[in-house]
Order: structure tokens, then C-alpha cells, then sequence
């Protein structure tokens, strides 16, 4: 592959604190590189355990350059099955999700287990003596490492490195919260779901998700159209589409309030911009009330004001999810090309919580998830627009030193910031590591089946 | 009102006459003129103001609240939405797409005579260009369309995206 050929050093050059070379976005040799050694060997989400309740449960996804199958298997381990027939290659299974028992091809019939094993092929008979079922190269490729943490069901394509739990380090916090702020205690994935593609590179959205800079600008056309529309005009959702285009409405002096924590693994979250309407977390109304009383039911009056008090935005997970624990979302950054990505968005439903609540997230993901949004589909045409310039040789650095120097300790691994683009400069801190780290690279895309 | 799928379609000169299934037709293609023509006030002003224009996300969706839709809106949150689509920095409306909406196989499928209503369904075809990109959507409308004042308003618009719950770019112009 060309993109190996990039030495470390070289690597290196195109990162600085405070700037990074265009290459980074538009070089197809670097995006060969990020798949081997960032998506080839980080932890990445492929599946929620909700959707793989039962022994037999698949759900089909992506993990990194490939289609994988997240199976249940019927011991209850979890498997992340390449999508390729072992035998000659084609696509085992063309169902979102379902369940079986056994996969069969369609093309020869080889059928393979929930953990990759082959079962049975048909015409045992004509296969030389030596032909085995148990043999290695036999079974469906898996990711060679699974792990869950609290039903998020990440997978490896690296066979070693850190574990899942150091990865997360403390944002696991955003899962806990979001699970603690289901009076049932569980979260189950909503069917609702919305893959969008855009023509820019995956690190600009992960880059976009805590920019505090941009709102006032690219998100103008919607708050003024939020301005000038009356309270509570629709009878649909509350008012809630109004208030979440009208939020962006901060003043400068706000938005360089929001609180940006980034860490060592170049993970980042702000603190939460919804200051009225129904997802403020300071206002409640007949829906929230019913809410807060089913939770303090769980958790105790003080417990449940805690977790209903953790106002984050969109915590960050390097190097490719975003979670909002307060309006139960969740969004995974696919990169396909160095210039195109698929943004799939989720929504929860929280367990023993009124239905108005589901409403509201599912009403959250249409508002900021769908294709026509008129919040994210303005975020899109700056990632098209930036891909689109930086393919010009006119300059060939991008400048990311807002607040450079100005972050605080927060913690072991944590610093904290406001004004800043902390969050960004945390990511390219981990993309360097991720990209020179020759221990860790080593390590590459290894398919082969344990 | 009765299933909008399950119907036939309704012919019957006595209930339907030719004349008013040219004011059906005639109306539709109004409303798709004026897409076309980027008059996008007076598109809004062919709803009712009961009026909801939905764009399911799934095929045969049922629920617009515990499923989410591409749009799911009523007059107001509309009219939201059509006044963004004129504001000078909508930037995924710079420059403005241009779109061809054709609207065709126009059937009633039922008459609510009692709300001076019926159902009408099609299938649409809009093609955009916006810069140095062409695409096309397709799928099928579901109109109920109101008799109101000597003319029709348009008291609910479904929209079936034959891809609806595929993979799209940021959407801008209504269907």
C-alpha cells in the first residue's frame, strides 16, 4: 500500500501544536494510513447490546474499512464477524439485523455459527481428505477483540493494545449518566436512525462537534428564523424545534463560557448551551416532572437531581462517536474516502421513563440527525466547503490555536478551557500518537480469525 | 378518512368527476411550479392551517413521534422552514438548487365528503442541481387535499422517499 511508505517523521511535520498540514484532510495515502492505524487498531462502537438480547441476535455494522456482523452467539460472547464468506468470498448476510441461528451463504451454502465457526458444507464428500471444519482459515474472519461497557458494544481489529475500559478512561461517565437517567435502569437503541454523507473528511465533524466558534455564524439562518417565530407556535413537539434552533443564539461572551474538557486520549466533551424551553435542564414542565418523579423514585430526590444536573453537549470518544448523555444521542463517524464520510445518528430510549421523554429524543434526532435538518445541514456545507478549499496548494497549513496555552490541569489526564479549540488540538494529539506509535502500528489490521 | 393504501382507485364519474380530476391535477402541478420556481411563501400558503407535511425516515411508517422522520412539521414549524430557506446565509442554499418536481400516476384513493376532503396519491420525481452536483429524489405523495373557498388546500402531505431510509446528503429543498 502507497500510505505506508510515509515515514514517522514525516507524519510528525504535518502536526503541530497549534496548526496542521492540509495533507491531514485531503492526502489519500494518510487516509490509507488512519484506516490501518487508527481504525485498524482503536476501540470503536459497532452495536448496542439492546439490540442483541438473545442468543442468535445480529446486527450488521461497520468497523473501520469492513461490514461486520455483532453477534449474540448461543454461549452469550459477543462477536464482530467479517461479512465474507470464507469460502469464496461473498457476502454472507444482507439483513440490517435479525436473528439466526447459523449464517449460510447463498452462493455455496457454507453455513458458520454465531462465533465465525464453520458448521456444515454441502458435498462433504468431494473435499480432499485433509478438509476440515475446525481449520483456521475455515471460519468467517472476526475482529479479534469484542468488550462492552454497560451494553456499548465495541470491537478491535488490533489483536492487542490498551483495553477497552483505558481507552474510555473517564468518559465513561457519559455512558453511566445516560443509563443512570433511566428510571428502569436500562437503555434500549430506538429503531429511528439517519446515515448522512458528506463530501469532507471524518475528522472535521469530530473537530465541528466541540468548535464554540462556529455557531454564531454558520448556524445564523436558523436562529433568526427562530427569532422571528412565535413561542410555542406548533402544536407538535413543545416547542422544542424552535428552542433547539434558537439555542446557537449566544451571545460571543456565552459561547466562550461553554466549558471544553479535553483529555490525553483525545476525548473532549463542552458543557451544555440549552439555557430555555424543554430541554433546558433547569426548566420543567408536566412531561419532566412525571420524569424527575419516576427517577427520584430509583435513585432518591438527590441522586436523581445529580444525574438530571450533568449538563454536557456532546462528549466526544476518540475517534469516532459522540455521545449527548442529556438528550440520550448518540453518532458514529464512518470515514469512507479522504474526502467522503457517513454520519450514522441514534437516539435511546431510557426504561421506565414517560413516553413524552422518548418523544423528545426521537424529536432531538430529527432536529439535529436528519438529512434535512436546517441546524447540521449547514455544519455539512462547511465540512464540503472546507474539503473543497484545502485541496488548493495556495497554503497548506490550518490554524487550530485558539486559546493555545491556556488550558488548566483538570484532573489526572483532563484539561480544561473555555474560548478555546482544546478539543481539536486533543484530537491530533491522539491522531499523532495513533499514527507514529511503531509498537502499536505493528500491530495493524490483522484479520485472522483466533 | 379510510386507508390511504387500501383503495382502488376512485373513478367513478358520479363521485369524481373528469372535471374534478383536472382541478386535482392542475393543483398538484401548481404546487410543483412553484417548488420549481423557488416561490416558496406561496407553496406555504396552499397548506391549511391544520396542515401537517411529513417525510417518513422509514418505509410504511406509522408513528411520527417514537420514530423519528426526515420531516415531521406542522404549519408553524413549516413556516420556519420555508422562511430559513430564504435567508441570505442558509449557506446549504448557496447557491440556491435549482429542482424539476414531476408529479404523475395522480389516482384518488378516497373521498371524505362530510370534511369536503379526498386522498390523493402520486408519484413525484425532483431533480436538483446545485453547483457541480445533479441528484434525484423519487417516491410517492399522499395528499389530503381540502376543498376550501371554491378551491383546495392542502390539509396533509406525506412524502414516501423510495430511499427513505438510505444513506442522503443534507437535504434543502421540500419535496
Amino acid at each position: 500500500m502507497a500510505g505506508t511508505e510515509i515515514g514517522a517523521a514525516e507524519i510528525r511535520a504535518l502536526v503541530q501544536p497549534d496548526r496542521v498540514h492540509r495533507r491531514l484532510y485531503i492526502d489519500p495515502a494518510i487516509f490509507e494510513l488512519e484506516m490501518d492505524r487508527i481504525f485498524g487498531r482503536a476501540w470503536l462502537y459497532v452495536a448496542h447490546e439492546s439490540q442483541l438480547k438473545a442468543p442468535g441476535d445480529f446486527v450488521r455494522s461497520r468497523l473501520g474499512r469492513y461490514e461486520v456482523l455483532v453477534t449474540r452467539h448461543k454461549d452469550g460472547t459477543l462477536h464482530a464477524l467479517h461479512n465474507r464468506c470464507a469460502h469464496r468470498g461473498a457476502r454472507i448476510c444482507a439483513s440490517p439485523s435479525g436473528k439466526r441461528t447459523s449464517f449460510v451463504c447463498p452462493y455455496h451454502g457454507w453455513s458458520f455459527r454465531g462465533d465465525g465457526s464453520l458448521e456444515a458444507v454441502p458435498h462433504r464428500e468431494s473435499y480432499p481428505e485433509g478438509f476440515s471444519l475446525e481449520e483456521p482459515r475455515n471460519r468467517l474472519a472476526q475482529a479479534p477483540r469484542v468488550a462492552s461497557y454497560r451494553g456499548f458494544v465495541f470491537a478491535s481489529l488490533a489483536p492487542d493494545g490498551p483495553s477497552l475500559g483505558e481507552h474510555l478512561g473517564t468518559m465513561t461517565d457519559a455512558f453511566d449518566n445516560l443509563i443512570e437517567r433511566a428510571p428502569g435502569g436500562e437503555i434500549e437503541i430506538a429503531e429511528s436512525v439517519f446515515t448522512l454523507e458528506y463530501p469532507g473528511n471524518w475528522k472535521m465533524h469530530m473537530e465541528n462537534a466541540n468548535d464554540v466558534f462556529h455557531p454564531s455564524f454558520v448556524h445564523e439562518s436558523s436562529v433568526a428564523t427562530a427569532r422571528a417565530a412565535p413561542r410555542q407556535g406548533s402544536a407538535l413537539d413543545d416547542d422544542q424545534t424552535r428552542e433547539m434552533l434558537f439555542a446557537n443564539n449566544f451571545t460571543r461572551r456565552e459561547w466562550e463560557n461553554v466549558e471544553l474538557v479535553g483529555s490525553e486520549a483525545g476525548h473532549s466533551y463542552m458543557s451544555g448551551f440549552y439555557k430555555s424551553g424543554i430541554l433546558a435542564p433547569t426548566e420543567e414542565d408536566a412531561v419532566r416532572a412525571e420524569y424527575r418523579a419516576c427517577l427520584a423514585r430509583r435513585h432518591g430526590e438527590v441522586r436523581a437531581a445529580e444525574i438530571l444536573g450533568l449538563d454536557r453537549f456532546n462528549n466526544l470518544i476518540y475517534p469516532n462517536i459522540s455521545v449527548n448523555a442529556q438528550y440520550h444521542q448518540l453518532r458514529v463517524v464512518h470515514p469512507l474516502a479522504a474526502d467522503r464520510t457517513l454520519v450514522t445518528s441514534y437516539c435511546f430510549r431510557l426504561a421506565g421513563a414517560p413516553d413524552g421523554i422518548f418523544h423528545r429524543a426521537v424529536r432531538f434526532l430529527t432536529n439535529l440527525g436528519s438529512p434535512a435538518s436546517m441546524i447540521f445541514s449547514d455544519d455539512v456545507e462547511m465540512f464540503a466547503r472546507c474539503q473543497s478549499g484545502l485541496t488548493s496548494g495556495a497554503a497548506d497549513w490550518i490554524d487550530v490555536e485558539r486559546g493555545f496555552g491556556r488550558d488548566r490541569d483538570f484532573g489526572p489526564g483532563l484539561r480544561i478551557a473555555t474560548a478555546s479549540e482544546l478539543p481539536t488540538r486533543v484530537q491530533f494529539a491522539a491522531w499523532l500518537r495513533f499514527m507514529v506509535d511503531e509498537r502499536l502500528a505493528g500491530a495493524g489490521v490483522r484479520q485472522a480469525a483466533q | 378518512m379510510s386507508s390511504l393504501r387500501d383503495h382502488a382507485p376512485v373513478d367513478d364519474p358520479m363521485t369524481v368527476g373528469a372535471e374534478r380530476r383536472h382541478e386535482i391535477e392542475r393543483f398538484l402541478f401548481l404546487e410543483a411550479r412553484l417548488l420549481d420556481a423557488g416561490r416558496f411563501d406561496e407553496w406555504l400558503a396552499l397548506f391549511a392551517p391544520d396542515a401537517v407535511y411529513w417525510v417518513p425516515s422509514r418505509p410504511g411508517q406509522t408513528d411520527p413521534r417514537a420514530v423519528a422522520s426526515i420531516v415531521y412539521e406542522d404549519l408553524p414549524l413549516l413556516a420556519m422552514r420555508v422562511r430559513r430557506l430564504t435567508h441570505p446565509r442558509a449557506h446549504v442554499l448557496a447557491p440556491m438548487p435549482r429542482t424539476t418536481h414531476l408529479v404523475t400516476n395522480v389516482d384518488v384513493t378516497a373521498l371524505e365528503p362530510a370534511r369536503r376532503e379526498c386522498t390523493v396519491e402520486s408519484a413525484f420525481l425532483m431533480s436538483e442541481f446545485r453547483e457541480e452536483s445533479r441528484r434525484v429524489f423519487s417516491g410517492r405523495y399522499s395528499h389530503i387535499l381540502r376543498l376550501a373557498d371554491g378551491g383546495f388546500k392542502i390539509a396533509s402531505k406525506r412524502v414516501d422517499l423510495i430511499d427513505c431510509d438510505g444513506v442522503h446528503q443534507a437535504m434543502s429543498i421540500p419535496f
